[in-house]
């Protein structure tokens, strides 16, 4: 194992920091230490991979989300107390590698969805003023279901990626709909609107799918 | 042996009977489609359900096209609900964000309640009970058609909104809103 002023300096090496004085001596001990030379070689074909499988720009999608599951993980850590202590320099000067830094950023975010998968739902403190949403369950394996808050909306957002796009010939309009009563008998429920006509009936058929029955004509 | 009878209605046939009846009454009784006098209205009964809270369920079509957004009814939201279109707006970036359906529905203690501000996209919402600190525990499940999209299971609180993305359409995409009324 090499101690960590070698790291250093071959850390340097392979980011492109050294003089031309200091890259001349280095080359020159790469020439005399084989196992140097032969992680020197691997480090570099590892950094060129990693610079063609990743782009320079990773677009962080749905930036609140992961904002604020970065800044619930950090507060949580805050809380948990004890300092730590960097294992060694040589661990920091590897976390300090430039083409290392996309690889930090997917890991936190890894580890923030992975927060959120485990709790099923948005990373608010449930029992805050919040609307908070415990479990997803999506039957449609092609669409991706995550949910977050948003400080500037106010909101909760629960986002539903892959869904089949709607026709566009589809005709779709709104009801106003005022008021909803259910037929305690036949379990169907009888929709309103403002002027208390009829607009719809719903209720489940023998599967448990719904039936929307309207008034309006075919769309 | 125990007689068969000849003839057996199933009981989700008798019950599809009746719902197209109730369809066919409502129907009648539209003054929107046939231009007439008011109709009356489907008896229901007496004794109302027991209920939770009250809920505003919107259909929103967010576009960026000017001529699509302009295209669409759209109908008058509450006052105290008047600032969802801008909230949306911070959330899913489009131009044009309108409400083009709504729904404002009592949430049945024992029985599963709808919000359906369109026929096309809608939500059932079954009561779990008010939670601790404030708001309703509540199942929800979001349909299309006769598919359900997604089911789950939130804490809904009348500060906060839920905002579910829809389906594409017409190169925007339709939004679901979901609010806890205040008071309810």
């Amino acid at each position: 194992m090499k101690t960590p002023p070698e790291d250093h300096d071959l850390l340097r090496w392979l980011d492109g920091e050294m003089s031309a004085a200091e890259r001349e001596r280095f080359d020159a001990r790469l020439a005399a230490d084989p196992a140097l030379k032969a992680e020197a070689d691997m480090m570099q074909r590892l950094s060129a991979d990693l610079r063609t499988h990743l782009p320079a720009e990773m677009p962080v999608p749905y930036g609140d989300f992961f904002n604020s599951q970065i800044q619930r993980r950090l507060a949580q850590e805050e809380d948990q107390a004890p300092v730590r202590v960097p294992a060694s320099a040589g661990w920091l000067s590897w976390l300090r590698l430039q083409w290392l830094a996309p690889v930090g950023l997917a890991a936190v975010l890894i580890a923030a969805g992975l927060t959120t998968l485990k709790q099923g739902g948005i990373g608010i403190p449930e029992g805050g003023s919040d609307t908070y949403v415990h479990s997803i369950y999506v039957p449609n394996t092609a669409v991706h279901a995550s949910t977050y808050h948003s400080t500037d909306a106010k909101a909760t957002v629960l986002m539903l990626d892959g869904l089949e796009e709607m026709p566009a010939d589809r005709k779709i309009v709104g009801f106003n709909i005022t008021r909803g009563e259910v037929d305690q008998d036949v379990a169907a429920t009888t929709l309103f609107d403002a002027e208390d006509n009829a607009v719809a009936v719903i209720s489940k058929d023998a599967r448990s799918q719904p039936v929307l029955l309207t008034s309006s004509p075919a769309r | 042996m125990k007689p068969v009878p000849a003839f057996t209605v199933p009981s989700h046939t008798r019950r599809s009977a009746l719902l197209a009846g109730l369809a066919l009454l409502a129907s009648l009784s539209t003054p929107v489609t046939h231009g007439q006098g008011t109709p009356p209205v489907q008896p229901l009964p007496s004794k109302k359900p027991d209920t939770d809270a009250k809920v505003w369920g919107a259909l929103v079509f967010a576009s960026n096209d000017p001529k699509e957004a302009a295209s669409m009814p759209k109908v008058d939201v509450p006052p105290e609900f008047a600032d969802i279109p801008a909230r949306l707006g911070k959330v899913f970036p489009y131009k044009h964000i309108d409400v083009i359906g709504q729904h404002l529905q009592d949430v049945f203690r024992e029985y599963e309640s709808w919000v359906v501000p369109t026929k096309d996209l809608f939500l059932k919402v079954d009561s779990k009970g008010p939670a601790k600190e404030g708001g309703m525990n509540l199942h929800l499940q979001f349909w299309r058609d006769q598919q359900v999209i997604v089911k789950t299971d939130a804490v809904l609180k009348a500060e906060t909104p839920l905002f579910i993305a829809g389906p594409k359409w017409r190169g925007g995409q339709l939004l679901f809103v979901l609010v806890l009324q205040k008071g309810s």
